[in-house]
Order: structure tokens, then sequence, then C-alpha cells
């Protein structure tokens, strides 16, 4: 391995140069003029601020090497991040925490075994791991709750938690991406707090960050400031400040953009409320919403007139957006009532909801239309009159300077406009209520502002009653009434000010703060903990315990290779992840068992009980005997007699009858005679197969009959050659002898390639795919190692299914099992494999599982032998059966069972299904990317 | 009316989600064109090139005269094998059928002795073993007669005329091609409709909607009308230009009846998928729900095997919960049997039924899905 140097101090821990970086055609860092240049110093703590989308993020990931660059030099602790050795190598060196509460974080996992994970991931050995993590939580203040999941845990927690996995490897450079968006003010104190902290006890530590709260980069030693994918100042907070002149970072950062950018919103401007005659707009009255056992609201009252701007504050997960959604009518409470404009509101109440404009916390409108398309049907859905609609639009997209972007989709936009979107559909019918959860959260100051000049005018000019939850203080201030919420309940209502005045306290954070440490909350994860001893949640715990255990030379490796020990990390958690979701597994399970039922009873080309109806014309002696004949064996069940030709449509047209016999007049007659008679058979086409049975069946019948009259009447000498038909491998010519051992082909193909199909997909949509990509970890270890608890889970499942055949179906094994077990277990890391390689190149779950159903379905069930023989397949059909792993199994597992297979013979497949085990893998390491493009 | 607009708008913002997703576009498309001539054209039951050996140890002329009548189309041209490479051939699969003649065959019968044929048979192919032997045995019962009765045209003492009704030559693909459809049908329908409800649950849009005066109802009946008119206009596309045009599969019956009787499925199958997502909570969990009931509906639908021969029981479980055995019923009957409406109303009844029930369900379960 490349020996490292420690970056001194006042050196640059990255040096970009030339960096530009596009996706698809826009332009997201670099601009149009020679790209981005920038050194970011050694040893400090560098933040990177600017609006939404201006490229922190893509800035943030390049110097992480998560992302591919595209143009430009990036160096990284001395070395070149286009290099893949060198990357490889500073992996250990750096740690990153994307962007969004706990993105990287396995939310099924508990706190605990999050950090084990991180740990296992980068080899540390168990009584290291213990030591590290226990000193970590102690030290975040997360050590009473080791065994939460994480996904349970309020955003601040989420957060710490984050911040724990990144420092458990001691990194040399430290990249946050907006670590405290969407976390409440004193989560966020706490964390720079132990930020802090950490650094104090490494002071070599380099930290790279980035926010979107303005007051917080007053922290930083340095400052970059960006807009539009460029740099446009670098230094101090106290340069900035000198530089523009302006009291706050905020306002210095205003001043340094373009004059283009700075002038569109404008201040936001107070205006005193018009309290005359103001109706009671939104009344609840201890409104209570239970979960199970979980009480996520509890007892909530308030009133809010007419025109009023009442905010609301809490930490994450402390009940807002359940109270939110049950003002809204989403959520019927568990008890109490709302009253909007003093009518009783009901989940089903269609008129109310007219009046109420609704924006919920994430992005929800659709992102498959464009942004008129979604304020068309909004305005439709809504019911405004369509004589009425197309001004109306026109209007909103004026109102909320949207008509640049009319045409374009959702996702191609920055947060800021797609917030400003969210809200001017939300007022698209004019509603006399908004109710806006965390608007803001995301959005940089400009297009806050910007946002608050729209609320007040509509408050004030329009006299709209308007709901809104904020994490910015600044933003508090400008309510005419605040609530602050805490684990449910509320714990303080009143004006800004005089909530400020009666805590006594020297800013509204102060107050919020005060008030939630009066609580003795900070730090609780979720509002059902049971309250706790000051101890365990005063930030003052992170002073005495050390972050940093051990340096670097002190770290002790774990006997086994590093990349098994890595693989082995990922499947541990695949196993946890497994385990946390019953249903899934109960689904893996039973859904074999369940199929093999079925189609064991049921697939079955035993023909039985063929319907046969009959027009016997002659009624003679002989043509009795020969209609006895034919119902004399279970193949045929007799039907009411034909009324006549027309009949025979009729009934067969239906399906009723399969086949018809017509004996003619003077059959019998000429039977004595020696003149060969003729009679007719009609068969049902429609099923060929059924019909081709019924014919051999007939054509028994017949020669039966031939024999016997022939020996009796004498007209004739009895057939001296006897043809013996011998079944073999199945004597009683069962179905289910044949058809378990291929079904196991076919279950054994679906449920393990479906399974393993979202494994990877998922990651990449809940973000944690990001660890694959930070961490030093292999494609083949990360792949291999979330394989392995498919493919046991589904080897296991062959076991119950081999034994569901032997005792259930009764189907004899006449060949080695060993030699099957063998073949299954390579036949199952073949179709894990290929679930994994699907999951490798698709973006989407729904994709994948997708692509995998309707890839796999069609193969398997007609091409790998199950009904039909692959031997009398036409040759397009072979080939595309042999292209999959069910045509290879499909022989030995019938040969095992029925045939007498042992290792000679089942050597062909068993090399086969290892190729395609082997080639599966291959495909999916070429199509995952450890870079983000 | 309102509601009725409603519906309206929703299913034209799914049907853009639909033109939207490329993916989606070029799967449907293949399964509808090139997999339906692959599977109805290679895969097939019918007796039709059945692999053939001989052991022959007569060597006499009536033995020869046996293996020449073997001839295609209904078998290929056997192999003339010795005993142990016989088995070695049946036990690979390479032989389905094997036919054994005996030392002295020939002479016994002169002499007037009994003779004994064998016809071995790999019974583990069940779909075209049974049929084969009692081919063979047909093929060589003739040949026996016309040896020992040479100039008489045939022996037998009663003469059979069959007629295949509604399938002439009793070809196979006529009818798989459109149990192929039916098959795809059932594939896309249940994930697409039960994808829409996950992907909208996932990403929060369905709160969003149901803020607004919308109903539950309304967006479920956009749903299935949405992904149902793509899934069924291509279907029926497929049918006339695919399977008639291309494949030239006569079509007996009324299309405008089989399209109805499409429409009913196609929204018994949408409701399906969506009772499916109803209760389940991720992509992961949907996934493996429906591959297995995806599957069970197409082998278990009387498409693939006969219903006939199933248990009693599975029968009348199937016919209970599976919209598909009524559709094979119904679209068996329709296209190949020219059948009316008279004939296949009932079944078109329980179809609709069963998507009733489905749908009643779901929206039962809607403010739960949201809660939880």
């Amino acid at each position: 391995m490349e020996v490292l140097a420690r970056p001194d101090p006042g050196e640059a821990v990255a040096r970009l140069a030339g960096v530009r970086h596009l996706y698809g055609a826009t332009q997201a860092l670099g601009g149009d003029a020679g790209g981005v240049d920038l050194d970011i110093p050694a040893g400090v703590m560098a933040g990177l601020i600017g609006p939404d989308g201006v490229g922190k993020s893509t800035l943030l990931a390049l110097v992480a090497g998560v992302r591919r660059l595209q143009t430009g030099r990036v160096q990284v602790l001395g070395g070149d991040m286009a290099d893949r050795r060198h990357r490889a190598a500073s992996a250990a060196r750096i740690a990153y925490m994307p962007q969004g509460l706990g993105r990287n974080l396995y939310p099924t996992l508990s706190v605990r075994e999050n950090l084990e994970f991180f740990s296992r991931l980068f080899g540390q050995a168990p009584q290291e791991r213990a030591h590290r993590i226990d000193r970590l939580l102690a030290a975040t203040g997360l050590a009473p709750f080791p065994d939460r999941p994480a996904g349970k845990l309020s955003g601040g927690m989420k957060q710490k938690l984050g911040l724990c996995a990144a420092l458990l490897h001691d990194p040399d450079l430290l990249i946050l991406d907006e670590p405290t968006t969407g976390v409440d003010p004193l989560s966020r104190r706490q964390f720079w707090e132990l930020i802090d902290t950490i650094r104090a006890e490494r002071p070599g530590m380099s930290v790279l960050t980035a926010t979107a709260y303005m007051e917080e980069a007053d922290r930083f030693d340095w400052i970059a400031a960006l807009d539009d994918g460029q740099v446009i100042a670098t230094g101090t907070p106290d340069d900035l400040r000198a530089r523009t002149g302006e009291a706050t970072l905020e306002a210095a950062f205003v001043a340094l953009l373009p004059p283009t950018r700075r002038a569109r919103g404008g201040k936001v401007e107070l205006r005193p409320r018009d309290h005359a005659g103001a109706r009671i707009a939104i009344e609840a009255e201890g409104l209570t919403r239970r979960f199970g056992d979980f009480t996520a609201v509890d007892n909530v009252s308030f009133r809010i007139p007419e025109g009023e701007i009442f905010g609301f504050l809490g930490s994450n997960g402390c009940g807002k957006t359940t109270t939110m959604k049950m003002l809204t009518g989403l959520l019927d409470p568990s008890a109490g009532t709302t009253r909007l404009f003093g009518a009783p509101l009901g989940a089903a109440d269609v008129e109310a909801r007219l009046r109420i404009g609704y924006m919920s916390q994430n992005f929800s409108l659709y992102s498959e239309l464009t942004v008129r398309q979604n304020l068309v049907l909004h305005a439709r859905l809504y019911g405004v009159a369509p004589e009425r609609r197309a001004a109306r639009i026109a209007e909103v997209l004026e109102e909320f300077a949207l008509a640049e972007v009319a045409g374009a989709m959702p996702d191609s936009l920055p947060l800021g406009l797609r917030q400003r979107l969210q809200l001017a559909v939300a007022m698209i019918h004019e509603p006399k209520v908004l109710i806006l959860d965390e608007p803001t959260s995301g959005v940089d100051p400009i297009a806050r502002d910007e946002f608050w000049v729209r609320l007040m005018s509509l408050s004030r000019d329009r006299g709209v009653t308007i709901f809104i939850s904020t994490h910015f203080m600044n933003e508090a201030e400008r309510c005419d009434r605040i609530s602050l919420m805490h684990a449910g309940r509320v714990l303080e209502v009143g004006p800004p000010a005089e909530i400020v005045a009666r805590r006594g306290a020297e800013s509204l954070e102060a107050a919020f703060i005060d008030v939630l440490e009066a609580e003795g909350a900070g730090d609780a994860p979720h509002p059902q903990t049971p309250p706790q001893t000051p101890s365990e949640t005063a930030p003052e715990t992170a002073a005495t315990a050390a972050l940093i255990p051990q340096g670097p030379e002190t770290r002790r490796r774990a006997g086994l290779p590093a990349g098994l020990r890595r693989l082995m990390a990922y499947s541990w958690r695949e196993t946890l992840e497994l385990t946390r979701d019953p249903i899934r597994l109960f689904f893996a399970l039973v859904g074999p068992v369940v199929l093999l039922l079925a189609m064991g009873f049921g697939i079955s080309f035993d023909v039985d009980r063929l319907s046969l109806a009959v027009n016997d014309l002659d009624r003679s002696a002989e043509s009795r005997r020969l209609v006895d004949a034919f119902t004399a064996i279970r193949q045929f069940e007799q039907k009411p007699d034909l009324t006549g030709p027309a009949d025979i449509d009729a009934r067969m047209g239906l399906g009723g009858l399969t086949l018809a016999l017509e004996i003619p007049d003077g059959f019998g007659r000429d039977l004595h005679r020696g003149d060969v008679p003729e009679i007719s058979l009609w068969v049902d086409g429609a099923m060929p197969f059924r019909a081709e049975t019924a014919r051999g069946y007939a054509l028994g019948v017949l020669e039966d009959f031939a024999d016997k009259a022939a020996t009796e009447e004498g007209l004739g000498t009895a057939d001296p050659v006897t043809i013996e038909t011998r079944y073999l491998f199945n004597q009683a010519f069962k179905s289910a002898h044949a058809m378990v051992p291929s079904v196991l082909m076919l279950i054994l193909m679906l449920i393990p390639a479906i399974m393993s199909a979202v494994s990877v997909v998922r990651e990449k949509e809940t973000g944690t795919i990001a660890n694959f990509r930070s961490a030093p970890v292999r494609r083949i270890e990360f792949l291999i190692g979330k394989q392995i608890p498919y493919l046991v889970l589904a080897w296991v499942a062959f076991w119950m299914l081999v034994g569901i055949g032997l005792w259930i179906f009764g189907v004899p094994l006449t060949g080695n099992l060993a030699a099957l077990g063998l073949a299954a277990l390579l036949y199952v890391t073949a179709t894990t494999g290929f679930g994994q390689f699907v999951s490798s190149f698709t973006s989407s779950q729904v994709a994948a599982v997708f692509a995998t159903a309707v890839v796999s379905v069609i193969p398997t069930v007609n091409f790998s032998g199950l009904i039909v023989p692959v031997s009398s397949l036409a040759p397009s059909g072979r080939a595309l059966g042999q292209a999959f792993p069910g045509a290879w199994f499909q022989p030995v597992s019938v040969g095992t069972f029925v045939k007498g297979f042992g290792w000679s013979e089942a050597a062909t497949g068993i090399l086969a299904l290892a190729g395609f085990a082997g080639a599966y893998l291959i495909l999916s390491i070429l199509a995952l990317r450890k870079q983000e493009a | 009316m309102r509601s009725l607009k409603n519906i309206l708008w929703l299913t034209g913002k799914e049907l853009r989600a639909i033109r939207g997703d490329r993916v989606m576009l070029v799967l449907i498309a293949y399964v509808f064109t090139l997999a339906v001539w692959l599977v109805s054209d290679a895969a097939s039951t019918e007796i039709d090139h059945l692999s053939v050996a001989v052991i022959d140890e007569d060597h006499s002329q009536l033995s020869a005269r046996l293996i020449d009548a073997i001839q295609p189309p209904l078998f290929a041209t056997p192999a003339l094998l010795g005993p142990a490479e016989a088995e070695a051939a049946q036990r690979d699969g390479r032989e389905v059928l094997v036919l054994a003649i005996p030392p002295d065959f020939e002479r016994d019968l002169r002499a007037g002795h009994d003779a004994e044929l064998m016809v071995l048979v790999d019974a583990t192919a069940v779909a075209q073993a049974g049929n084969g032997a009692t081919f063979l045995r047909q093929v060589l019962a003739q040949e026996l007669a016309r040896w020992r009765a040479p100039g008489a045209d045939g022996t037998a003492l009663v003469d059979v005329v069959f007629r295949n009704r509604f399938n002439p030559n009793l070809t196979s693909r006529w009818f798989s091609a459109v149990m192929q459809l039916m098959n795809n049908v059932t594939i896309l329908m249940l994930i697409l409709s039960g994808a829409s409800l996950i992907r909208e649950r996932e990403h929060g849009t369905i709160e969003h909607v149901l803020v607004m005066p919308v109903r539950p109802h309304e967006i479920v009946f956009s749903k299935i009308l949405a992904s149902g008119a793509v899934i069924l206009g291509a279907s029926l596309l497929s049918l006339i230009v695919v399977v008639q045009g291309v494949m030239g599969v006569p079509v007996a019956g009324s299309v405008a009846l089989y399209a109805a009787g499409a429409a009913i499925y196609v929204v018994a199958v949408a409701s399906l998928g969506l009772l499916m997502a109803s209760f389940t909570r991720n992509m992961g969990q949907f996934g493996l729900l429906v591959i297995p009931v995806m599957v069970i509906m197409i082998l278990l639908s009387g498409g693939m095997t006969p219903l006939e021969s199933m248990p009693e029981w599975l029968q009348w479980v199937l016919r209970a919960i599976s919209p598909a055995t009524h559709f094979v019923i119904f679209a068996q009957a329709v296209l190949y049997r020219g059948a009316g409406l008279a004939l296949v109303w009932g079944e078109m009844a329980m179809m609709a039924a069963m998507a009733a029930v489905a749908v009643a369900i779901v929206l039962g379960r809607f403010r739960k899905i949201l809660g939880g």
C-alpha cells in the first residue's frame, strides 16, 4: 500500500483545478468560464456556502471521490482522485457523510449495529470495535439507546449517529454535506459542539462541510462562497464581512452576489395584522393520535384566527407532521376534533378540502409532469372553473415567477424553485387556509426571503390563514404567533417576543433551547423515550469522553484478509436487514412451498374424465357394445346423448364437450356383413394437447373393440404381435414425479432472483450506496457479500422443497443427493446473481422487479423443460432456454430424482451452472459503478 | 360527474407517467411482439419430430419395414442404437422413445408364434411421452397389418373419421399464441398496477393527492383505467398484427366480444395487483408476493395444462380466486369456437365479480395504508 503523508496545517488538503461537471446538459459546476479552481486548506474547518443547486454537493462528492470526475483535476490528500489506486488507498482516510437526514444509515439496524457495520467494514478487531463504539456513543449522548433502530431516531440523533459512523475509522479528512439541514436548533448546536470537541482532540484532521444556515458558517475557519457553479469569494468569515461591510454573513453573502441575482425578492416586510372582525379559521381541540402504543400527538389544542401566520416549531419527530396531517384531514385523529371556520372536519370531507392548500415536507408533486402540467392537473382537480383555468394558471406562473420554467420537469429544477412550484400548486384554488410543512427546509436564504414576502402578502393582503412549521428561527420571528412542540405536546404558545420575554432569554433560539432543555429533552431520540436524567443528555458529556481512542498505528488486524472481512461485513448487515423484515423472510420461504404444492398438484398431464357424448343412429347391439367400450375406461366420462349434428357445435362451443361419437345407421349390419362401417369422431381441437390425447385413447378403444369382435365373430385372427409399452423412470406415469423436480427449477429461478433484484437498487434509492462508494470496499466484495444471505436462504428453501417432494408427493430419489445439492447451490448462486445483475444497472426498485420478472418468467416457464422437454423445442426456443441457468438445472434435478443420476451424469449441468454463476457476477461487477456519474 | 372528471384527469396523469418510463415501454413492446411469437412458435406440446431410437436385434426385412414406417413429421428419423447406447441416450434426455425389436422377430411370426415388440418411454417427458407412445404403437400396428395381409387396404373392422373441430390440424401454436397473450397481460398488469401504488406511496405523492378534493376510489379507478388501457391496447394490437397477421392464426369469433372480455380480465388483474400492493410495504415484499401469484395464475389457468386434469378441490379454489381460469375458457370459446355472448356471459360475470371484490378491499384499506 502506498504510504501517504499527513498534510501539514496550512497546506491544502484538496486542490481543484479547472473542474467542471455536467448533469446531462445542465452545468452543475464550473460554469462557462474555465471551471472551478480552489485550494481547500488542511487542518481547519472549511465550509462551502451558497444557495441550492450552485454545485456545493457536487464539489464535495468530487473531493470525496464518490462522483466521477468529468473535466479538470482534483487532488486530495496529496494524490490525484482520477487515479483509481489513489482513491482506493485514500478511501480509508476520508469520511463522507452525504446530504439528507440519516441518508447513509440503515434504518432497520440499531444504533450499535450501524456502527458495528462500519467498524467491520474498516476491519477493526472485535475488542477495538467495542471500545471505539462505546466511546463514540458516550461522547455523542447516544449511549442510552444502543438498541434503537436508526430509522426511529430524531433528525438530530440521526446526524450524530452518521457522524459517529464517519469518525469510527479516524479519518484525516471529514466531509459533511449539509449535516444540519432540517435539524432543530438545539440538536444543531450540539452537533457543532461535537465537531469542535473532535477537532480539539485531533487537530490534524481537516473538515470540509457545506451548510444552508449562514449563522453556522460563522463557526468555520475558512469559507468558500459559491454561486451558479462558480466560487465567488474565499476567506475567513471576518474577511468576507469586512470586504462587504455587512454585519452578518448572510448579508455579506447577498452583497457578494451579482446584482441581477440579488434584487429578486426584496426584504421581508413585517406588517401588523388587521384584527378587526377576524373569525376563527382553524380550531383544534384535544387532538390526539396514537400509532399502536406510541402516542405521536398528545392532546393538542389551539385556535388560529383568520389571516394569522401561525408558526409551528419543534424537533424532528415531535409530532408536527402528524398534527398537520390531521388538520388537512389526511389522518383521522384518535381523539379530539378539528374545526375549519366553525365546521368540523372529517376525513372524507371534500368540500372542506377546497378551502385548504397543503404543502408537504418532501417534494410530492408529479415528477413525470412538467411545471405547467402539474398546475393544470391541480387546477382541474380543485375544480377551478374551466373558463377561469387558463387565466388562473397564467396568474400563478406570473406571481410565483415560474413562467420561464413552465415547460421544465420538476426534477431538473433547484430545490428553491421546486418549493415555489409546490406553493404555487397549493395556492392554485385560492384557498383560505394554507398548511405548510417545513416548506423552506434546505432552501437558501434568498429563496427563503422571497418565499416569505409571498406569505406576508397572502396573509396581510388576502387574509389567508397560514399554518407553517419551520426550523429557522428568523422565520419563526416573522410569525404572528408560534407554538413549541415536543414529544407530541405543545409546550409554549404565543407571539415570539412574548415567549422570549417569558423565558428571559436573549433570543428566540435561546428561548427554544431553554424550553427543550427544561423538558430534559434535547437529545431524546423519539418522543416515546421515558424521561431521562440530565446527565444523559447534556452536551457536556462530550468533553468527558475521548472521541478518538487510538492512533492508526495501534490498529490491530483480525486474522482474515481484509477483502474477506469486508465481504463478511456486508453479508452480516444484509442478513440483519433481512431478519428485520420478517414479511420478506416469510414470503421468501413460504412462497416456494405454496408454489410447489400448487404446481405439484395442479400441473398434470394425466388427462382423465374427458367428456364424451354419443349420437347412436344405429341402436343395434353392436353399436351399444362400441359405446360401452368407450365408457368402460375411466378416461371417458359419458354425457347426455347428442340430439343431432347441430348439438355438437353448441355443446363444444362452450368447452362442455371434448369428444363426440357418431355411429351411423346400419353399423351393426355392415359389421356382420364384413363391410367396413364408418364412424365419426369429433374432437374439440381448441386445446391441441387434450385433443391429441383424446384421439389416442379413442384409437386404443377401437383397437381393443376390433380385436375382441374379431376373435368372437371369427371374422379374423387375433393379432399375434403384442406391443408392450414400458414407462421408464416413472413407471406409474405420474405427472407429479416428473413435475416436482421441474417445478423446483422454476421456483429456484424466480424467487431468489426477485429477492436479490432489489438488494443493490434499494441502496441506490435510499442513499446508503454512498457508503459503498466512499468506503475502501471493492465491487466484488460488495456484491458477493450481499449475495450470500439470499443464496443461503434460497438453498434452505431448496432442501425444504426436496423434503416436500419426497414426503408429500412421494417422488422417489434414485440418484446422488450430494450431487443434486451442489448443483442446487450453484443454481441458486446463478439465479441470485441474475437478480443482482439486473439490480446493478437499474435505477429504481420498480424497474428492477419489473425487468427481472418479465425477463426471467418467459424463458423459465416455456423454454427450460418445465412443460416441453428442451430436446423437442424449436431451435430458437432451445437457444433462448439454454441462455438461462434453468434449462441446465432441470435435467440434473429430474435426473437425480427419477433417473438415478450420479456425479458423472450431473457433471455437465454442474459445470454449466458454475459458469452461469461466474458470468452473472462478472456482469454485475461491470454494470455496477463505484463512482456516481 | 365531478368524480368522473377527476378520474379522467388522474388517468391522463397516469398515462403520462407510463409514457415517460422507457424501460417499461421497451418491455411491453418486447413482450407483445417477439415473446408472443417466440413462445408460441418454439414451445409446443404437439407430437412433432419426436425423437425415437430403435434397437434392432432382428435385422430382418420386417424389422427394416417397421423402422421405415417411423417417419417425419410425427417422428424424427429414428437412430439405430445398441441397447446400452439407447439406455444412455434416454437417460440424458436425447431420445424420448425407444423401440426394441427382439431377435428372430420375423421368423417367429412366420412360424405362427407370438412375438413381442417393446416400446420404452421416457416418462419424465409427460407432455409428449404418452401421446407419442400411442402414436408409435399405431404406426407399428398398421405396418404389421399391411405386412400380414398385403394388398388389403387396411384391415380395421371399423373405419374412423376424425374431425377436429375448431383447429383441424391440431396446431398448437394457434392455441399457445393466444394463451401467451393472456400470460403477458397477467405479468404486466400485476406489476404495473401494483407498482404504481407502491411508487406513489414511497414518493409521498399519494398523500398529496388525498389532501385534494379527490376520493380514494377516483385514484384507484384512474390507475386501473390507465394501465389497463395501455395493456389492453397493446394486447389487441398484438392479437391483430402479430397473431392474426404475422403468424396467420385464424380467429373464428368476434374480435369485439373478445376485446370486451379481455377488458374485464385486464381490470380484474389490475385490481388484484393493487390488492397485493395494499398488503405490502415495499417493492421487495411486493416482488416476492407477486411472483408466486403470477406463476400460479399462468401455469394453472387451464391454458398450459387442462383444468379438468387438476384435483377437484384445486379446480374449485382456482375458479374462485383466479380470473385467469375464466379468461381461458372465455378466450377459447370466443376465438376458436366462435361462441357468442350468450355462451360466455357467465365467465365474464365471474371476472367482473372478482375485480369488484378486489377493488372493494383495496378501497377499504386505503386509509389504513396511509396510516401504517
